[in-house]
Protein backbone atom coordinates (compact mmCIF):
# COMPACT_ATOMS: atom_id res chain seq x y z
CA UNK A 1 0.00 0.00 0.00
CA UNK A 2 1.44 3.62 -0.71
CA UNK A 3 1.16 6.45 1.23
CA UNK A 4 -1.03 9.51 0.78
CA UNK A 5 -1.64 13.54 1.40
CA UNK A 6 -3.20 12.95 4.57
CA UNK A 7 -4.59 16.31 4.67
CA UNK A 8 -6.76 15.26 1.26
CA UNK A 9 -8.98 13.23 3.57
CA UNK A 10 -12.53 13.21 2.57
CA UNK A 11 -15.43 14.01 4.13
CA UNK A 12 -18.87 11.67 4.96
CA UNK A 13 -17.35 8.62 4.80
CA UNK A 14 -17.30 7.34 8.41
CA UNK A 15 -19.20 4.68 7.60
CA UNK A 16 -16.33 3.09 5.31
CA UNK A 17 -14.02 4.10 7.50
CA UNK A 18 -14.96 2.86 10.93
CA UNK A 19 -18.69 2.20 10.75
CA UNK A 20 -20.08 5.31 12.44
CA UNK A 21 -22.16 8.04 11.25
CA UNK A 22 -24.64 6.94 8.84
CA UNK A 23 -24.57 3.81 7.31
CA UNK A 24 -24.25 3.33 3.18
CA UNK A 25 -26.39 0.76 1.76
CA UNK A 26 -23.59 0.37 -1.08
CA UNK A 27 -20.93 -0.54 0.94
CA UNK A 28 -23.40 -2.81 3.37
CA UNK A 29 -24.66 -4.56 0.30
CA UNK A 30 -21.21 -5.67 -0.62
CA UNK A 31 -20.06 -6.05 2.81
CA UNK A 32 -22.97 -8.73 3.20
CA UNK A 33 -22.15 -10.10 -0.27
CA UNK A 34 -18.34 -10.45 0.15
CA UNK A 35 -18.21 -11.67 3.85
CA UNK A 36 -18.62 -15.35 2.08
CA UNK A 37 -14.53 -14.26 0.98
CA UNK A 38 -14.23 -13.73 5.10
CA UNK A 39 -11.32 -15.72 6.63
CA UNK A 40 -12.71 -18.22 8.59
CA UNK A 41 -11.59 -19.37 12.23
CA UNK A 42 -8.96 -21.75 11.21
CA UNK A 43 -6.87 -22.65 13.83
CA UNK A 44 -2.67 -22.14 12.73
CA UNK A 45 -1.78 -25.90 12.13
CA UNK A 46 1.94 -25.55 13.44
CA UNK A 47 3.94 -28.68 12.80
CA UNK A 48 5.62 -30.16 15.84
CA UNK A 49 8.99 -29.59 13.71
CA UNK A 50 8.78 -26.77 12.62
CA UNK A 51 7.45 -25.03 15.92
CA UNK A 52 10.42 -26.78 17.38
CA UNK A 53 12.78 -24.89 15.40
CA UNK A 54 13.49 -26.63 12.36
CA UNK A 55 12.79 -30.20 10.26
CA UNK A 56 15.40 -32.82 11.25
CA UNK A 57 17.32 -32.32 8.07
CA UNK A 58 17.82 -28.99 8.70
CA UNK A 59 19.02 -29.91 12.70
CA UNK A 60 21.07 -32.42 10.56
CA UNK A 61 22.78 -29.85 8.32
CA UNK A 62 23.83 -27.68 10.94
CA UNK A 63 25.52 -29.96 13.34
CA UNK A 64 26.30 -33.03 11.14
CA UNK A 65 29.60 -34.26 10.20
CA UNK A 66 31.14 -31.77 7.32
CA UNK A 67 32.18 -34.50 4.77
CA UNK A 68 28.34 -36.19 5.03
CA UNK A 69 26.77 -32.97 4.54
CA UNK A 70 29.28 -32.48 1.70
CA UNK A 71 28.27 -35.53 0.44
CA UNK A 72 24.27 -35.01 0.82
CA UNK A 73 24.97 -31.52 -0.91
CA UNK A 74 26.47 -33.17 -4.24
CA UNK A 75 23.66 -36.26 -4.16
CA UNK A 76 20.79 -33.15 -3.45
CA UNK A 77 22.35 -31.56 -6.49
CA UNK A 78 22.26 -34.35 -8.98
CA UNK A 79 18.37 -35.20 -8.19
CA UNK A 80 17.94 -31.62 -8.71
CA UNK A 81 19.60 -31.96 -12.01
CA UNK A 82 17.52 -35.02 -13.10
CA UNK A 83 14.67 -33.56 -12.19
CA UNK A 84 14.95 -30.50 -14.19
CA UNK A 85 15.71 -32.13 -17.07
CA UNK A 86 12.62 -34.57 -16.80
CA UNK A 87 10.62 -31.40 -16.26
CA UNK A 88 12.23 -29.75 -19.39
CA UNK A 89 11.23 -33.00 -21.24
CA UNK A 90 7.57 -33.17 -20.46
CA UNK A 91 6.97 -29.31 -19.83
CA UNK A 92 4.99 -29.87 -23.21
CA UNK A 93 2.55 -32.15 -21.59
CA UNK A 94 0.72 -29.38 -19.29
CA UNK A 95 -2.33 -30.49 -17.47
CA UNK A 96 -5.70 -29.33 -18.97
CA UNK A 97 -7.78 -28.10 -16.29
CA UNK A 98 -11.75 -28.57 -16.88
CA UNK A 99 -13.96 -25.55 -17.01
CA UNK A 100 -17.27 -24.98 -14.90
CA UNK A 101 -20.33 -24.51 -16.79
CA UNK A 102 -23.53 -22.68 -15.49
CA UNK A 103 -26.69 -22.44 -17.11
CA UNK A 104 -27.90 -18.89 -16.73
CA UNK A 105 -31.26 -19.26 -19.32
CA UNK A 106 -32.59 -21.94 -21.28
CA UNK A 107 -30.50 -24.73 -22.01
CA UNK A 108 -27.02 -24.27 -23.76
CA UNK A 109 -25.47 -27.31 -24.97
CA UNK A 110 -21.77 -29.12 -24.54
CA UNK A 111 -21.62 -30.81 -28.14
CA UNK A 112 -24.81 -32.82 -27.77
CA UNK A 113 -25.72 -32.65 -24.10
CA UNK A 114 -27.95 -30.02 -22.65
CA UNK A 115 -27.04 -28.70 -19.53
CA UNK A 116 -30.01 -27.50 -17.44
CA UNK A 117 -30.27 -25.22 -14.85
CA UNK A 118 -29.86 -27.15 -12.05
CA UNK A 119 -26.96 -29.10 -12.99
CA UNK A 120 -23.78 -28.00 -10.89
CA UNK A 121 -21.40 -30.36 -12.17
CA UNK A 122 -21.36 -29.54 -15.94
CA UNK A 123 -17.76 -29.30 -17.24
CA UNK A 124 -16.03 -27.81 -20.77
CA UNK A 125 -13.45 -30.15 -21.66
CA UNK A 126 -10.49 -29.25 -24.06
CA UNK A 127 -11.56 -29.85 -27.69
CA UNK A 128 -15.58 -29.52 -26.47
CA UNK A 129 -17.90 -26.75 -27.84
CA UNK A 130 -20.26 -25.19 -25.95
CA UNK A 131 -23.49 -23.61 -27.97
CA UNK A 132 -25.91 -21.33 -26.95
CA UNK A 133 -29.38 -20.96 -29.05
CA UNK A 134 -31.72 -17.93 -28.95
CA UNK A 135 -33.13 -18.45 -25.90
CA UNK A 136 -30.02 -19.65 -23.86
CA UNK A 137 -27.02 -18.08 -21.72
CA UNK A 138 -24.46 -20.03 -20.02
CA UNK A 139 -21.37 -18.91 -17.27
CA UNK A 140 -18.25 -20.66 -17.90
CA UNK A 141 -15.87 -20.29 -15.22
CA UNK A 142 -12.68 -21.07 -13.10
CA UNK A 143 -11.24 -19.66 -9.89
CA UNK A 144 -8.34 -19.27 -11.37
CA UNK A 145 -9.03 -17.59 -14.58
CA UNK A 146 -12.37 -15.41 -14.11
CA UNK A 147 -15.71 -15.82 -15.71
CA UNK A 148 -16.86 -15.49 -19.02
CA UNK A 149 -20.86 -14.99 -19.54
CA UNK A 150 -21.71 -17.02 -23.42
CA UNK A 151 -24.73 -14.92 -24.89
CA UNK A 152 -27.22 -16.39 -26.78
CA UNK A 153 -26.78 -17.91 -30.16
CA UNK A 154 -22.68 -18.49 -29.42
CA UNK A 155 -20.51 -20.85 -29.86
CA UNK A 156 -17.43 -21.32 -27.81
CA UNK A 157 -14.76 -24.00 -28.52
CA UNK A 158 -12.00 -24.93 -25.52
CA UNK A 159 -8.75 -25.24 -27.57
CA UNK A 160 -6.49 -25.28 -24.35
CA UNK A 161 -6.68 -25.29 -20.71
CA UNK A 162 -3.22 -25.66 -19.14
CA UNK A 163 -2.40 -24.02 -15.49
CA UNK A 164 -1.14 -21.04 -17.31
CA UNK A 165 -2.38 -20.72 -20.81
CA UNK A 166 -5.76 -20.77 -21.68
CA UNK A 167 -7.36 -20.46 -25.10
CA UNK A 168 -10.75 -20.25 -26.25
CA UNK A 169 -12.21 -19.78 -29.82
CA UNK A 170 -15.72 -17.49 -30.47
CA UNK A 171 -16.82 -19.07 -33.73
CA UNK A 172 -20.04 -16.68 -33.45
CA UNK A 173 -21.57 -14.71 -31.37
CA UNK A 174 -20.95 -13.23 -28.06
CA UNK A 175 -18.86 -13.38 -24.52
CA UNK A 176 -18.41 -10.89 -21.68
CA UNK A 177 -14.71 -11.90 -20.24
CA UNK A 178 -13.99 -10.54 -16.56
CA UNK A 179 -10.65 -11.79 -16.33
CA UNK A 180 -8.17 -11.99 -13.29
CA UNK A 181 -5.56 -14.49 -14.18
CA UNK A 182 -2.27 -12.31 -14.27
CA UNK A 183 -2.42 -10.52 -18.05
CA UNK A 184 -1.62 -12.84 -21.49
CA UNK A 185 -2.81 -16.09 -19.95
CA UNK A 186 -6.29 -15.75 -21.50
CA UNK A 187 -6.12 -15.49 -24.93
CA UNK A 188 -9.44 -15.89 -27.46
CA UNK A 189 -9.44 -16.60 -31.17
CA UNK A 190 -11.92 -14.79 -33.27
CA UNK A 191 -12.12 -15.71 -37.23
CA UNK A 192 -10.65 -12.18 -38.03
CA UNK A 193 -8.40 -11.37 -34.85
CA UNK A 194 -7.12 -13.16 -31.57
CA UNK A 195 -7.57 -11.18 -27.92
CA UNK A 196 -5.09 -11.55 -25.36
CA UNK A 197 -6.22 -10.52 -22.34
CA UNK A 198 -4.20 -7.98 -20.32
CA UNK A 199 -5.74 -7.90 -17.24
CA UNK A 200 -9.12 -6.52 -17.67
CA UNK A 201 -13.06 -7.16 -18.58
CA UNK A 202 -13.76 -6.94 -22.21
CA UNK A 203 -17.09 -8.09 -24.72
CA UNK A 204 -16.22 -9.27 -27.28
CA UNK A 205 -18.83 -10.39 -30.63
CA UNK A 206 -17.90 -11.94 -33.73
CA UNK A 207 -20.62 -12.01 -36.39
CA UNK A 208 -21.82 -14.83 -39.21
CA UNK A 209 -19.36 -13.32 -41.45
CA UNK A 210 -16.17 -13.42 -39.25
CA UNK A 211 -16.45 -9.78 -38.64
CA UNK A 212 -16.77 -8.45 -34.78
CA UNK A 213 -16.01 -5.68 -32.51
CA UNK A 214 -14.23 -5.41 -29.21
CA UNK A 215 -15.55 -3.25 -26.24
CA UNK A 216 -12.80 -2.87 -22.98
CA UNK A 217 -14.82 -2.15 -19.79
CA UNK A 218 -11.77 -2.56 -17.53
CA UNK A 219 -8.10 -2.66 -17.96
CA UNK A 220 -6.97 -3.54 -21.61
CA UNK A 221 -7.04 -5.83 -24.52
CA UNK A 222 -4.38 -6.90 -27.40
CA UNK A 223 -6.00 -7.56 -30.51
CA UNK A 224 -4.07 -8.76 -33.59
CA UNK A 225 -3.80 -10.51 -36.40
CA UNK A 226 -0.82 -10.96 -38.77
CA UNK A 227 1.31 -8.45 -36.70
CA UNK A 228 -1.30 -6.02 -37.07
CA UNK A 229 -2.03 -5.27 -33.49
CA UNK A 230 -4.31 -2.93 -31.31
CA UNK A 231 -4.83 -2.34 -28.27
CA UNK A 232 -7.93 -1.50 -26.63
CA UNK A 233 -8.21 0.24 -23.47
CA UNK A 234 -11.25 0.81 -20.87
CA UNK A 235 -13.90 2.57 -22.58
CA UNK A 236 -12.55 1.86 -25.93
CA UNK A 237 -13.63 -0.69 -28.82
CA UNK A 238 -12.09 -1.98 -31.95
CA UNK A 239 -13.82 -3.34 -35.35
CA UNK A 240 -11.78 -6.34 -36.95
CA UNK A 241 -12.94 -7.60 -40.33
CA UNK A 242 -11.85 -11.11 -41.97
CA UNK A 243 -8.63 -10.74 -43.91
CA UNK A 244 -7.81 -7.37 -42.66
CA UNK A 245 -7.85 -7.77 -38.99
CA UNK A 246 -8.12 -5.05 -35.92
CA UNK A 247 -8.82 -1.58 -37.10
CA UNK A 248 -7.73 1.49 -35.24
CA UNK A 249 -9.10 1.38 -31.66
CA UNK A 250 -11.13 4.49 -30.64
CA UNK A 251 -13.06 6.01 -27.83
CA UNK A 252 -17.17 5.12 -27.18
CA UNK A 253 -17.38 8.53 -26.66
CA UNK A 254 -15.35 10.10 -30.03
CA UNK A 255 -16.89 12.47 -32.37
CA UNK A 256 -19.59 11.00 -34.59
CA UNK A 257 -18.21 12.23 -37.47
CA UNK A 258 -14.57 11.05 -36.05
CA UNK A 259 -15.95 7.82 -35.71
CA UNK A 260 -17.72 7.05 -39.56
CA UNK A 261 -14.34 8.10 -40.91
CA UNK A 262 -12.36 5.85 -38.73
CA UNK A 263 -14.61 3.07 -40.33
CA UNK A 264 -13.88 4.06 -43.72
CA UNK A 265 -10.82 4.63 -43.69
CA UNK A 266 -9.82 1.50 -41.91
CA UNK A 267 -11.46 -0.48 -44.85
CA UNK A 268 -10.63 1.85 -47.83
CA UNK A 269 -8.16 1.45 -50.49
CA UNK A 270 -5.19 3.37 -49.13
CA UNK A 271 -4.33 5.02 -52.57
CA UNK A 272 -8.03 6.24 -52.63
CA UNK A 273 -9.41 9.85 -52.52
CA UNK A 274 -11.41 8.69 -49.83
CA UNK A 275 -8.86 7.33 -47.50
CA UNK A 276 -7.07 10.80 -47.68
CA UNK A 277 -10.21 12.45 -47.14
CA UNK A 278 -10.97 10.18 -43.84
CA UNK A 279 -8.02 10.71 -42.64
CA UNK A 280 -8.27 14.42 -42.73
CA UNK A 281 -12.02 14.53 -40.88
CA UNK A 282 -9.90 12.64 -38.38
CA UNK A 283 -7.24 14.83 -37.64
CA UNK A 284 -9.58 17.47 -37.49
CA UNK A 285 -12.22 15.94 -35.34
CA UNK A 286 -9.53 14.13 -33.22
CA UNK A 287 -9.12 15.50 -29.00
CA UNK A 288 -5.65 14.50 -26.84
CA UNK A 289 -7.67 11.18 -25.94
CA UNK A 290 -8.00 10.49 -29.26
CA UNK A 291 -4.26 10.21 -29.01
CA UNK A 292 -5.36 6.56 -28.96
CA UNK A 293 -6.39 6.02 -32.31
CA UNK A 294 -3.86 8.60 -33.59
CA UNK A 295 -1.14 6.42 -32.44
CA UNK A 296 -2.25 3.54 -33.98
CA UNK A 297 -2.81 5.70 -37.09
CA UNK A 298 1.18 5.92 -37.26
CA UNK A 299 1.36 2.13 -38.28
CA UNK A 300 -1.20 2.18 -40.60
CA UNK A 301 -0.15 4.94 -42.64
CA UNK A 302 2.38 5.98 -45.20
CA UNK A 303 4.86 9.16 -46.02
CA UNK A 304 2.94 12.38 -46.57
CA UNK A 305 -0.31 10.73 -44.18
CA UNK A 306 2.27 9.25 -41.61
CA UNK A 307 3.83 12.45 -40.83
CA UNK A 308 0.18 14.49 -40.60
CA UNK A 309 -0.55 12.02 -37.72
CA UNK A 310 2.24 12.29 -36.05
CA UNK A 311 1.69 16.50 -36.18
CA UNK A 312 -2.04 16.25 -35.39
CA UNK A 313 -0.16 13.54 -32.07
CA UNK A 314 2.14 15.78 -31.47
CA UNK A 315 0.35 18.99 -30.99
CA UNK A 316 -2.29 16.74 -28.76
CA UNK A 317 0.18 14.82 -26.49
CA UNK A 318 3.64 15.99 -26.62
CA UNK A 319 6.10 13.30 -26.86
CA UNK A 320 8.58 12.65 -24.74
CA UNK A 321 12.04 13.65 -24.17
CA UNK A 322 14.14 11.61 -26.54
CA UNK A 323 11.10 11.10 -29.09
CA UNK A 324 12.01 12.08 -32.32
CA UNK A 325 10.08 12.99 -34.96
CA UNK A 326 12.01 11.36 -37.58
CA UNK A 327 12.44 8.63 -35.35
CA UNK A 328 8.40 8.04 -35.03
CA UNK A 329 8.33 8.35 -38.83
CA UNK A 330 10.75 5.60 -39.71
CA UNK A 331 8.50 3.68 -36.69
CA UNK A 332 11.55 3.22 -34.35
CA UNK A 333 9.75 0.89 -31.90
CA UNK A 334 11.27 1.86 -29.08
CA UNK A 335 10.06 5.52 -29.69
CA UNK A 336 6.47 3.94 -30.29
CA UNK A 337 6.22 2.12 -27.54
CA UNK A 338 7.83 5.14 -25.16
CA UNK A 339 4.96 7.35 -26.78
CA UNK A 340 2.58 4.97 -26.13
CA UNK A 341 3.58 4.37 -22.23
CA UNK A 342 3.38 7.93 -22.06
CA UNK A 343 -0.56 7.90 -23.08
CA UNK A 344 -1.03 6.37 -19.91
CA UNK A 345 -3.39 3.78 -21.13
CA UNK A 346 -0.98 0.39 -19.98
CA UNK A 347 2.29 -0.55 -20.31
CA UNK A 348 3.24 -2.10 -23.40
CA UNK A 349 5.83 -3.88 -22.30
CA UNK A 350 3.58 -6.54 -20.80
CA UNK A 351 2.96 -6.94 -24.91
CA UNK A 352 6.21 -7.13 -26.07
CA UNK A 353 6.84 -10.11 -23.38
CA UNK A 354 4.29 -11.73 -24.87
CA UNK A 355 5.44 -11.66 -28.36
CA UNK A 356 8.87 -13.12 -27.70
CA UNK A 357 8.90 -16.53 -29.83
CA UNK A 358 9.19 -18.24 -26.52
CA UNK A 359 5.67 -17.09 -25.61
CA UNK A 360 3.06 -19.96 -26.13
CA UNK A 361 0.60 -20.64 -28.35
CA UNK A 362 0.83 -17.31 -30.00
CA UNK B 1 9.34 -21.31 33.70
CA UNK B 2 7.67 -17.98 32.44
CA UNK B 3 3.69 -18.12 32.59
CA UNK B 4 1.91 -18.42 29.12
CA UNK B 5 1.48 -14.86 27.53
CA UNK B 6 -1.37 -13.07 27.59
CA UNK B 7 -3.15 -12.83 24.07
CA UNK B 8 -3.35 -9.16 24.61
CA UNK B 9 -0.07 -8.38 25.27
CA UNK B 10 1.87 -6.23 22.90
CA UNK B 11 3.33 -7.04 19.29
CA UNK B 12 6.88 -6.96 20.33
CA UNK B 13 6.42 -9.18 23.61
CA UNK B 14 4.86 -11.80 21.63
CA UNK B 15 7.20 -11.46 18.89
CA UNK B 16 10.53 -11.72 21.24
CA UNK B 17 8.61 -14.51 22.92
CA UNK B 18 7.73 -16.29 19.29
CA UNK B 19 11.12 -15.79 18.29
CA UNK B 20 12.36 -18.14 21.41
CA UNK B 21 10.10 -20.84 20.66
CA UNK B 22 6.80 -19.40 22.67
CA UNK B 23 4.44 -21.25 20.02
CA UNK B 24 1.58 -20.22 22.19
CA UNK B 25 2.75 -16.33 21.48
CA UNK B 26 2.64 -17.73 18.12
CA UNK B 27 -0.70 -18.50 18.20
CA UNK B 28 -1.71 -15.35 19.26
CA UNK B 29 0.27 -13.60 16.54
CA UNK B 30 -1.64 -15.71 14.26
CA UNK B 31 -5.10 -14.84 15.69
CA UNK B 32 -3.77 -11.10 15.80
CA UNK B 33 -2.57 -11.55 11.74
CA UNK B 34 -4.56 -14.24 10.10
CA UNK B 35 -6.93 -11.69 8.66
CA UNK B 36 -4.69 -9.12 7.37
CA UNK B 37 -2.70 -11.84 5.68
CA UNK B 38 -5.99 -13.26 4.08
CA UNK B 39 -6.93 -10.14 2.95
CA UNK B 40 -3.65 -9.59 1.19
CA UNK B 41 -3.66 -13.19 -0.51
CA UNK B 42 -7.42 -12.54 -1.34
CA UNK B 43 -6.59 -9.14 -3.03
CA UNK B 44 -3.87 -11.74 -5.71
CA UNK B 45 -4.91 -15.07 -5.21
CA UNK B 46 -8.23 -17.28 -6.08
CA UNK B 47 -10.89 -17.35 -3.01
CA UNK B 48 -10.55 -21.32 -2.49
CA UNK B 49 -6.45 -21.17 -2.44
CA UNK B 50 -6.30 -18.67 0.55
CA UNK B 51 -7.14 -20.42 3.58
CA UNK B 52 -4.14 -22.67 2.49
CA UNK B 53 -1.58 -19.94 1.62
CA UNK B 54 -2.64 -18.18 5.22
CA UNK B 55 -1.67 -21.33 7.28
CA UNK B 56 1.24 -21.72 4.64
CA UNK B 57 3.02 -17.85 5.12
CA UNK B 58 2.64 -18.11 8.98
CA UNK B 59 4.23 -21.87 8.53
CA UNK B 60 7.40 -20.76 6.38
CA UNK B 61 7.21 -16.74 8.60
CA UNK B 62 7.98 -19.38 11.95
CA UNK B 63 11.29 -20.20 11.07
CA UNK B 64 12.83 -17.14 9.66
CA UNK B 65 11.52 -14.98 12.76
CA UNK B 66 14.70 -15.25 14.53
CA UNK B 67 15.81 -13.65 12.17
CA UNK B 68 13.28 -10.73 12.19
CA UNK B 69 15.87 -8.33 14.11
CA UNK B 70 13.18 -5.64 15.25
CA UNK B 71 9.74 -6.82 16.33
CA UNK B 72 7.99 -3.35 15.47
CA UNK B 73 8.41 -4.74 11.33
CA UNK B 74 6.65 -8.10 12.28
CA UNK B 75 3.58 -6.24 10.70
CA UNK B 76 5.81 -5.39 7.44
CA UNK B 77 7.69 -8.16 7.71
CA UNK B 78 4.66 -10.99 7.20
CA UNK B 79 2.70 -9.09 4.54
CA UNK B 80 5.95 -8.88 2.54
CA UNK B 81 6.10 -13.05 3.13
CA UNK B 82 2.30 -12.96 1.91
CA UNK B 83 2.80 -10.80 -0.95
CA UNK B 84 5.99 -13.15 -2.23
CA UNK B 85 4.16 -16.19 -1.46
CA UNK B 86 0.87 -14.82 -3.71
CA UNK B 87 3.71 -14.32 -6.35
CA UNK B 88 5.56 -17.85 -6.06
CA UNK B 89 2.06 -19.35 -6.08
CA UNK B 90 0.65 -17.72 -9.36
CA UNK B 91 4.22 -18.66 -10.83
CA UNK B 92 4.20 -22.51 -9.81
CA UNK B 93 0.42 -23.34 -8.98
CA UNK B 94 -0.36 -26.66 -10.75
CA UNK B 95 -3.88 -26.47 -10.50
CA UNK B 96 -4.85 -29.73 -12.08
CA UNK B 97 -7.63 -30.55 -8.90
CA UNK B 98 -10.13 -33.28 -9.16
CA UNK B 99 -13.38 -32.40 -11.13
CA UNK B 100 -14.77 -32.73 -8.10
CA UNK B 101 -12.53 -31.09 -6.15
CA UNK B 102 -12.88 -28.15 -8.58
CA UNK B 103 -17.04 -27.98 -7.90
CA UNK B 104 -16.37 -28.07 -4.22
CA UNK B 105 -14.37 -25.41 -4.75
CA UNK B 106 -17.08 -22.76 -6.38
CA UNK B 107 -18.91 -22.94 -3.13
CA UNK B 108 -19.20 -20.30 -0.82
CA UNK B 109 -16.33 -20.70 1.30
CA UNK B 110 -18.50 -20.16 4.31
CA UNK B 111 -21.73 -21.58 5.15
CA UNK B 112 -24.83 -19.65 6.24
CA UNK B 113 -23.42 -16.39 5.39
CA UNK B 114 -25.05 -16.13 1.86
CA UNK B 115 -28.69 -16.83 1.13
CA UNK B 116 -29.05 -17.48 -2.45
CA UNK B 117 -26.15 -18.97 -3.17
CA UNK B 118 -25.92 -19.03 -6.97
CA UNK B 119 -26.96 -15.65 -7.94
CA UNK B 120 -25.21 -13.92 -4.92
CA UNK B 121 -21.85 -15.87 -5.79
CA UNK B 122 -21.68 -14.76 -8.92
CA UNK B 123 -22.66 -11.38 -8.20
CA UNK B 124 -19.36 -11.31 -4.91
CA UNK B 125 -17.27 -12.94 -7.39
CA UNK B 126 -17.69 -9.79 -9.85
CA UNK B 127 -17.15 -7.59 -7.64
CA UNK B 128 -14.57 -9.37 -5.97
CA UNK B 129 -13.04 -9.44 -9.57
CA UNK B 130 -14.10 -5.50 -9.54
CA UNK B 131 -11.94 -5.08 -6.28
CA UNK B 132 -9.08 -6.76 -7.58
CA UNK B 133 -8.72 -4.68 -10.51
CA UNK B 134 -8.29 -1.11 -8.60
CA UNK B 135 -4.89 0.26 -8.27
CA UNK B 136 -2.84 -1.81 -5.26
CA UNK B 137 -3.19 0.77 -3.07
CA UNK B 138 -6.71 0.77 -2.95
CA UNK B 139 -6.86 -2.90 -3.28
CA UNK B 140 -5.56 -4.22 -0.24
CA UNK B 141 -7.52 -1.94 2.51
CA UNK B 142 -10.58 -2.23 0.79
CA UNK B 143 -10.74 -5.97 1.08
CA UNK B 144 -9.77 -5.80 4.68
CA UNK B 145 -12.69 -3.59 4.56
CA UNK B 146 -15.25 -4.92 3.19
CA UNK B 147 -14.26 -8.56 2.95
CA UNK B 148 -12.76 -9.07 6.34
CA UNK B 149 -14.25 -6.65 8.24
CA UNK B 150 -11.84 -4.83 9.33
CA UNK B 151 -12.40 -0.82 10.45
CA UNK B 152 -9.81 1.56 8.86
CA UNK B 153 -8.34 2.24 12.66
CA UNK B 154 -7.89 -1.78 12.58
CA UNK B 155 -6.19 -2.03 9.21
CA UNK B 156 -3.70 1.50 10.43
CA UNK B 157 -2.93 0.00 13.41
CA UNK B 158 -2.19 -4.07 11.34
CA UNK B 159 -0.23 -3.00 8.18
CA UNK B 160 1.28 -0.03 10.11
CA UNK B 161 0.51 2.90 8.25
CA UNK B 162 -1.01 6.32 8.95
CA UNK B 163 -5.09 6.40 9.69
CA UNK B 164 -4.43 9.48 6.89
CA UNK B 165 -3.41 7.16 4.17
CA UNK B 166 -5.62 4.43 5.07
CA UNK B 167 -8.61 6.71 5.27
CA UNK B 168 -7.42 8.25 1.80
CA UNK B 169 -7.26 5.10 0.25
CA UNK B 170 -10.46 3.64 1.63
CA UNK B 171 -12.28 6.82 0.16
CA UNK B 172 -10.42 6.64 -3.04
CA UNK B 173 -10.58 2.95 -3.77
CA UNK B 174 -14.14 2.79 -2.93
CA UNK B 175 -15.21 6.03 -5.20
CA UNK B 176 -13.40 4.01 -8.06
CA UNK B 177 -15.41 0.98 -6.96
CA UNK B 178 -18.69 2.62 -7.66
CA UNK B 179 -17.84 3.95 -10.50
CA UNK B 180 -16.88 0.16 -11.78
CA UNK B 181 -19.53 -1.25 -10.24
CA UNK B 182 -21.87 1.33 -11.84
CA UNK B 183 -20.57 1.08 -15.24
CA UNK B 184 -21.28 -2.75 -15.30
CA UNK B 185 -24.29 -2.14 -14.20
CA UNK B 186 -25.20 -0.63 -17.13
CA UNK B 187 -23.77 -1.72 -20.19
CA UNK B 188 -22.89 -0.36 -23.32
CA UNK B 189 -25.36 -0.40 -26.50
CA UNK B 190 -24.62 -2.34 -29.10
CA UNK B 191 -26.32 -0.67 -32.00
CA UNK B 192 -24.40 1.96 -32.19
CA UNK B 193 -21.50 0.54 -34.71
Amino acid sequence: MTTNDPTKIPERDDYLWDGSGAPDPEIQRLESLLAQFRQDTRPLALRHEAAQGGLPFLRFWQKGWVPLRLAVAAAVLLALGVALLFLRQTRNTETQIAWNVATLAGGPQIGAQTISATDVNAKLLVGQTLTTDSTSRASVFQDDLGEIQVEPNSRVHLLRSGPEHKRIQLEVGTIHAAIWAPPTQFIVDTPSATAVDLGCAYTLQVNADGSGTLRTTLGWVGFHLNGRNSFIPAGAMCLTRPGIGPGAPYFEDAAPQFREALHIFDTSDPSSEAHTQQLAVILAQARAKDALTLWHLLSRTRGPERAKVYDRLAALVPPPNGITRDGVLALDRKMLDRYWDALGLGRISVWRMWEQPTAPAS
Amino acid sequence: MNPPLDSSAPDATLVRAAQEGDRTAYGHLYSRYARMIHGILLARVAPHHVEDLVQDVFLRALPKLPSLRDPAYFPGWLATIARNRAADFHRHAKTDLPLDAEASAEKPATSGKLVTPQTSHSEARAALQAIRSLPEAYREPLILRLVEGMTGPEIAARTGLTHGSVRVNLSRGMQQLREILNRKGSPASEGDL
